[in-house]
């Protein structure tokens, strides 16, 4: 090699599949002291690979005018010669001048080592930052944070009007030729800047990236390539693609960033991320190898190189030490290769050690020769390709044909569904006697249950004595649109009720409109902690033999509530509300109503049959004005007191009375559930009565406002949550809220009528009623038999009563038993021929009918729930 | 949002990572409906796409009005992070730190050299920016989880301190004797859900984790502690907290444990019911209501428990810990501590066997324990491996011992010949790994306690010798009770060829003589050595008696009592011998000498010293002497005699 250059002034250039290296040297080749002083000339010299290294091809050279010492190479590449058309290498040189000024010669080489000069300039400044080569050919560079270039057509310098504080990138974009891409301090429009909230990107992080056009000397937007918010952290920026699609720039931009990161961007938005392993990253490069893969090469300013596949974005390779990195189809194989020349202390060629890989398929390193078996490989790796290509296709028409068979499928199934429909219609236009039939049999079990068969038992029995006093209280509230009236009735009154209502007839009189106002009853029980609320007319009681059981069972229920509350807490069972619409009161004006209990009296008859008569009884009288509602006399009074809520008995009564009540199961299958407690608490704000702790009142702001809840967990996984609301859309509004708190896995159910457990407790008691019935009813009809009868042994006795295991002690015993035995086997032949009176039977039917009614109500609430 | 007309909005970064933030979040809610396993795979990936959207937020400089999001990814990933992690969450939250990096480093400050706890200090008292409060506190959280899991509790306590100092210094939580952290927590107020940020694990859910999980283990640290109430307290509010079945039923089963240490039995059981109530598949709690019901010496109840929870332990096997799509943070994954894990190891189903045999074998059920013996070396046979467990908590004792046992509960039923066959195998399979003679147990019970240089390598010798020792000791119990089958076969030959060679056994081991008692480390092995040569010297005498060799016997009664002095059998059987020899005199002077005073000293003999091993306890029984009332009375009579006719 002739003519070895002076290393540090040495430039690499790959073009054509060859390397460029360019340095400036002194004419005449002459050694010694003259040297700087002689004439510069810059020369190249062409590598090519060969038998594995680059050999010498040609060299040629370009006389400079001026000494050795004052010129130098500022920067190469390779730009569009704009009168040909054709991509030439490029070279911009210095050339200080005797004055401050400084000469710059860009010369573009042709293929015949010629360099042609493409246009000079003269600065009274040296280039130093973002100095970029584009097509003409042509440069631009920054200069106190102003943009200038050689415009490629008049050939003098120019400036851009605008501020920038630098140039990531500089390249051709289709439809806009050169464009700069650069970054400059935020400028926010006023309204951007007045408002403190903005979210843009640019009022965040205070820069942002600009677009200029060069040939048509226009800004450009910038968007399209980048969030500004990257304009704070880019360092290097490389656009691979750009294309206009209907009028909009597409792009992909890769960048890197001052915090290690590789930066993938479509269209504007980032969409891939990849750490880099050093600091500093500078430059970035593109490569694309066989298999059409797209290489992004880092460099760093530490001389690191790291290599990243654009598919998956992770770091395929990484040197360290690297001179510089050029890309270039240098093996000749149709596609890139990274050549990489790594630093040398040797301070020989540049060309010495070297790498050129494309991480596939071709790897050279500086001084073994691979000759041999690239060319297997290569054949190896390209069937590899062409058998993976053929394998997509076939995976391809095979998703294509199961997405047919699909359709197929679903066409097939869509008719079938459609003929069944038909079938069916055409079978229920024959038949359509059956639904409706199914109706009625459902609305009949109903209505029997609304309206109970009243009893046969004799009209004039007993006269059922009422006490003298038996109100205790009587009072009304005015909750929103209702009026609400209740009575509470002493205790032992109460409990020998069944079946009570209130009604509410107007005193005066009004020819125009009917005396008894219409209005809903409640019964609110605020002692059960479960079915807080039960609607007489629906409550089923049990028979009195049975209450026995139950009456234990609630014994032991009260004894604590006794523990947990106070003793008004129970007063909340005696009282009967009624619930009535204001508004058509208030149209008189000043108004008097006749309140009167309604109920069935119970009373036990000897057999323990349960007869019942029904009584109206007179409570009192209200008065309501206008004027005392106006005084809010009536009105519910609910304060917050601390970690309380303070209210009468009444008002709570009235609130629960006027509200809708709703009851949910909650369960959740795997984890606890006390989120709803939380959730009442905290986000509801809700405070407990100071009367009854278990019921809670809402104070939340808003619609949701004077909701009452009632939370009674039965296990750690499962509760029942009641709601008073005023209205449905509250009751939306608080589920919507507690489904976000629920643990996901819950399971919410509606209560229609009463919860399982209470239900399934009613159906053993009703069924067990049922069973009651028919025995007694039948050992009446048995005992009436009897007498009517001449028996030979005396009655009322039964083997079966006196103990069986001493009678058969003895022998004698034994035939005694025998004989018994005997006695009572024709006396039930007997008595399966006995015949019995009409009423009787009417009697005894009636009473079975209606046991099996009451519990197969239960069976389809049952059902229902 | 106000914009002005005509202008387009441009698609900043921020509101295009809130969409994506909360597009993840919207795929989340939807993939973890589609059951435990494909949420499983769908929160990995939602791991992977959280990190990488924070990897793309922390590419650009922090700024104050893009961390409320920031932080609320990283929180989002976090629980992402935690929730898959399938190993015990370890270490510093590296996410939190970064996060709090990029707060101080938006706020124009530094803490890069700072520890997490100092890092929050600063944070908390530096940023005073109301749009970072709630996602600061919710990512304080989020490393209160982070540290309840590796127990700092004290950094917990400091974290929530300076919250809620932060919060309003006036109303400091009360603490009249409650647990300062749970108070803290309970005070702490969960902040208000953003607009525009979608958590995928509420804070509000977070807390009550938080709450459960810091009362359980505070309560497990008292517990180990032995404060007991403290634990009790700590424990009862854990069970009143937010949890899932798997853990509500793990805390019934530690609350069952704390009040059997308190010696409540009845509470505990209680508790230990409502564990299995809560969550069947809680097999530990089972096996403490077995040890419960021990106590009360409710051996019926206690075989039943046992029974139900091999049949249990047969019917499932072990689950791993299922995941839980709805809460990345579960209370399981913040608690673990060794003592949790010790109260609920699981035993395997062998262990639950061998204790059902030993306990009816204790409880003198021989038809019983036969049964569950023979299930036992049946399971052993099967998979020696997968069945035994190998940690220091097993039930199981050394195999050759429960062959022994087994072979005694034969014995005891009256299946001789079975017996003989199972310590036959025993014989054969400790023939070869016995040295012929021990005399290096000797030399190291000479001196035990002296501390050697090479202390490693005597403890390895020790334990070899040990070893041994205990091969030597099973094979010649297995000789016993041979014999003592033999007896009972009526082959009395055959049982004194058995003696013998369990004396031959034990003659590798030289006899130590009464003044030389063994002391130290071999003790407990050498009183049972001793014991077997005593019965097995008892047996033969009594044959040779049968045999009418009554010099034989009288011999063999005479070693036994050298070797065991005082023992009440064999004196017994040596005056009976010396009675039967008509050396009347000396036999009444052994009775005299041995017997004559304690008269109920059967019970005591038990009672003295460390329990002998259960399969020697039916050769006990066995060697005991059958007619010590009339022996007493012929001897009684002859002293009488003497007495009144010295000369006679």
């Amino acid at each position: 090699m002739a003519a070895v250059p002076p290393g540090d002034g040495e430039h690499a250039l790959p073009y054509g599949g060859e390397v460029l290296v360019l340095w400036l040297a002194a004419a005449g080749a002459g050694a010694g002291a003259g040297r700087a002083e002689a004439a510069a000339e810059l020369r190249v010299r062409r590598m090519a690979l060969g038998a594995g290294r680059f050999a010498h091809r040609s060299s040629g050279a370009f006389g400079v005018r001026g000494r050795r010492r004052d010129a130098g190479i500022v920067c190469c590449g390779c730009a569009t010669h704009s009168p040909t058309g054709v991509v030439l290498p490029c070279v911009l040189l210095r050339r200080k001048k005797r004055s401050d000024a400084v000469k710059y010669l860009l010369l573009s080489l042709h293929g015949s080592n010629r360099f042609e000069l493409s246009c000079q300039f003269e600065l009274d400044y040296e280039l130093k930052e973002d100095v970029r080569l584009f097509g003409g050919p042509s440069v631009l560079w920054r200069h106190a944070d102003r943009l200038f270039y050689i415009s490629p057509d008049t050939r003098t310098v120019l400036s851009a009007p605008v501020q920038l504080s630098s140039v990531v990138w500089a390249g051709e974009i289709e439809g806009e030729g050169t464009v700069v891409l650069g970054v400059r301090t935020a400028r926010l429009r006023e309204s951007e800047a007045e408002d403190e909230l903005s979210t843009s990107d640019r009022a965040i992080w205070g820069t942002e990236f600009f677009g200029y056009a060069i040939e048509a000397q226009k800004m450009l937007a910038s968007t399209c390539f980048m969030p500004h918010a990257y304009s704070r952290v880019v360092s290097s920026v490389h656009v691979c693609k750009s294309e206009m699609l209907k009028e909009q720039l597409r792009t992909s931009v890769v960048a890197v960033t001052h915090k290690n990161q590789l930066i993938w961007f479509q269209d504007g938005r980032p969409k891939g991320v990849c750490e880099l392993p050093y600091e500093k990253p500078c430059s970035i490069k593109t490569a694309v190898t066989s298999g059409n893969q797209l290489l992004l090469i880092v460099s760093f300013a530490s001389g690191n190189i790291c290599v990243v596949r654009s598919e998956n974005l992770q770091v395929a390779s990484k040197w360290q030490k690297v001179k510089s990195v050029l890309v270039d189809d240098f093996v000749g194989s149709g596609t890139e290769q990274l050549l990489l020349l790594f630093k040398d202390d040797s301070n020989a060629d540049l060309l010495n050690t070297f790498k050129i890989t494309d991480l596939g398929r071709v790897n050279y390193e500086s001084g073994i020769n691979y000759e041999d078996d690239v060319p297997a490989a290569e054949g190896l790796q390209e069937n590899g390709l062409l058998t993976i290509q053929a394998l997509e296709k076939r995976l391809q028409a095979g998703l294509t044909s199961v997405r047919e068979l699909q359709q197929h499928l679903g066409l097939k199934k869509r008719v079938l569904t459609e003929s069944c429909r038909a079938l069916i219609d055409l079978v229920e236009e024959r038949s359509h006697v059956l639904p409706t039939a199914k109706k009625e049999g459902l609305v009949s079990l109903w209505d029997d249950v609304e309206n109970p068969p009243h009893s046969l038992s004799k009209e004039t029995s007993s006269t059922s004595k009422v006490p003298d006093h038996f109100v205790e209280k009587l009072w009304q509230r005015v909750v929103g649109e209702s009026l609400v009236v209740g009575v509470k009735l002493t205790e032992s009154f109460y409990l020998s009720l069944s079946d009570v209502s209130l009604s509410l007839v107007v005193d005066q009189d009004f020819s125009s409109i009917s005396p008894i106002i219409e209005c809903r009853n409640k019964i609110i029980k605020l002692n059960k902690a479960f079915s807080a609320l039960s609607v007489s007319s629906c409550q089923i009681e049990p028979p009195p033999k049975k209450m026995k059981l139950d009456l234990h069972s609630k014994n032991d229920l009260k004894k604590e509530v006794h523990k947990k509350c106070s003793n008004i807490h129970l007063e909340g069972a005696k009282t009967v509300t009624a619930v009535t619409s204001l508004s058509p009161l208030l149209a008189f004006h000043c108004v008097c109503c006749v309140v009167l209990l309604h109920a069935k009296k119970q009373k036990h008859q000897n057999d323990g049959l349960q007869k019942s008569k029904k009584i109206t009884l007179l409570c009192g009288k209200i008065l309501l004005s206008l004027e005392d509602i106006s005084n809010g006399k009536y009105s519910v009074k609910m304060l917050r007191d601390s970690s309380y809520c303070t209210g009468s008995m009444e008002d709570i009564l009235a609130v629960l009375a006027a509200s809708m009540r709703f009851s949910f199961q909650i369960q959740s299958s795997d984890f606890t559930l006390t989120s709803v407690n939380s959730w009442l608490l905290g986000e509801m704000e809700c405070t407990p009565f100071k009367e009854c702790h278990d019921h809670i009142f809402c104070h939340k702001a808003g619609n949701v406002y004077g909701t009452v809840f009632n939370w009674t967990l039965k296990s750690p996984f499962e509760g029942i949550l009641t709601l008073f609301c005023r209205s449905l859309t509250v009751l939306f509004q608080c589920l919507h809220s507690l489904t976000r708190v629920l643990p996901p896995s819950c399971d919410v159910k509606l209560l229609k009528s009463g919860s399982k457990g209470v239900l399934t407790e009613q159906l053993a008691l009703a069924l067990e009623k049922e069973m009651l019935t028919s025995r007694t009813s039948l050992s009446s009809k048995e005992s009436k038999a009897e007498n009517s009868l001449t028996r030979q042994n005396e009655p009322g006795k039964n083997i079966s009563d006196a103990p069986v295991a001493s009678l058969l002690d003895s022998e004698d015993k034994v035939q005694q038993f025998r004989m018994k035995l005997q006695n009572e086997r024709e006396e039930s032949v007997l008595n399966m021929n006995q015949t019995m009176n009409g009423t009787l039977y009417q009697e005894m039917t009636l009473k079975i009918a209606e046991a099996q009614l009451s519990s197969d109500m239960i069976v389809w609430r049952l059902s229902k729930s | 949002m106000k914009r002005r007309r005509g202008a387009a909005p441009e698609p900043g970064c921020l509101r295009a990572w809130a969409a994506e933030s909360e597009a993840l979040a919207g795929r989340w809610r939807a993939a973890r409906c589609a059951g435990p396993r494909g949420a499983e795979a769908a929160a990995r990936q939602q791991r992977g796409a959280f990190g990488e959207l924070l990897l793309r937020m922390r590419g650009l400089p922090a700024a104050l009005p893009a961390l409320p999001l920031e932080l609320t990814v990283v929180y989002n990933s976090l629980l992402f992070v935690m929730g898959t992690s399938d190993r015990v969450v370890e270490g510093e939250a590296e996410g939190i730190r970064q996060g709090l990096l990029r707060v101080l480093e938006a706020c124009g400050s530094s803490g890069q050299d700072l520890s997490t706890e100092e890092l929050w200090q600063k944070v908390l008292q530096e940023v005073t920016d109301e749009e970072l409060r709630a996602p600061l506190h919710r990512l304080a959280a989020l490393q209160a989880a982070w540290w309840l899991a590796t127990s700092r509790l004290r950094s917990v306590t400091g974290l929530f301190q300076l919250l809620s100092s932060a919060e309003d210094s006036g109303r400091a939580p009360c603490s009249r004797g409650e647990n300062k952290l749970l108070a803290l927590l309970k005070a702490w107020r969960v902040p208000a859900k953003g607009v525009s940020t979608s958590l995928v694990q509420s804070a509000e859910n977070l807390k009550e984790t938080l709450c459960t999980a810091a009362a359980f283990l505070q309560g497990l640290q008292e517990l180990e502690a032995g404060n007991l109430p403290a634990a009790l307290s700590l424990l009862q509010k854990a069970a009143g907290g937010f949890c899932s079945k798997r853990v509500l039923a793990q805390i019934y089963t530690c609350l069952g444990c704390c009040a059997q240490q308190m010696g409540k039995p009845q509470t505990a059981l209680q508790h230990l019911k409502r564990a299995l109530q809560v969550d069947f598949q809680c097999l530990p709690a089972l096996s403490h209501v077995a040890a419960v019901y021990q106590e009360l010496g409710e051996t019926d109840a206690e075989l039943q428990a046992l029974g139900l929870l091999y049949e249990a332990l047969e019917k499932n096997p072990p689950s791993a810990a299922s995941f839980s799509p709805y809460f990345l943070i579960r209370t399981e994954l913040l608690v673990h501590t060794p003592i949790l894990t010790s109260l609920l190891r699981r035993r395997q189903p062998s262990e639950v066997k061998y204790l059902l045999a030993q306990r009816c074998l204790q409880e003198g059920r021989v038809a019983d324990a036969v049964e569950h013996y023979l299930d036992f070396l049946a399971v052993l046979q099967e998979g020696l491996q997968q069945q035994v467990p190998l940690d220091g908590g097993s039930a199981l004792p050394r195999i050759p011992e429960a062959f022994l046992e087994a072979a005694s509960a034969l014995e005891q039923d009256g299946r001789h010949r079975d017996a003989i066959t199972l310590c036959e195998e025993v014989i054969s399979r400790t023939t070869d790994l016995i040295p012929r003679a021990l005399l290096l147990v000797e030399e190291g019970l000479e001196q035990p306690e002296s501390p050697s240089p090479g202390m490693g390598l005597a403890g390895g010798l020790l334990s070899q010798k040990r070893e041994s020792l205990h091969c030597l000791t099973w094979r010649a119990a297995a000789y016993l009770h041979q014999g003592w089958a033999w007896v009972k076969l009526g082959e009395n030959k055959e049982a004194i060829t058995q003696f013998s060679r369990c004396l031959s056994e034990l003659l590798r081991f030289p006899l130590c003589g009464p003044g030389a008692e063994p002391t130290g480390n071999l003790l407990a092995e050498v009183e049972v050595l001793q014991k077997i040569r005593l019965l097995s010297l008892i047996g033969r005498g009594t044959q040779f008696l049968e045999l009418g060799k009554h010099k034989e016997a009288l011999l063999d009664f005479q070693y036994g009592l050298q070797v065991s002095p005082g023992d009440p059998a064999a004196a017994s059987y040596l005056v009976q011998a010396l009675w039967k020899l008509n050396r009347k005199q000396e036999a009444a002077a052994h009775w005299q000498k041995h017997l004559e005073r304690p008269t109920g000293e059967d019970g005591q003999q038990e009672g003295q010293g460390r329990p002998f091993p259960l399969y020697l306890v039916s050769c006990v029984k066995q060697a005991a002497f059958p007619q010590r009332e009339s022996l007493a009375r012929s001897i009684q009579d002859y002293l009488r005699t003497m007495s009144q006719d010295p000369f006679s």
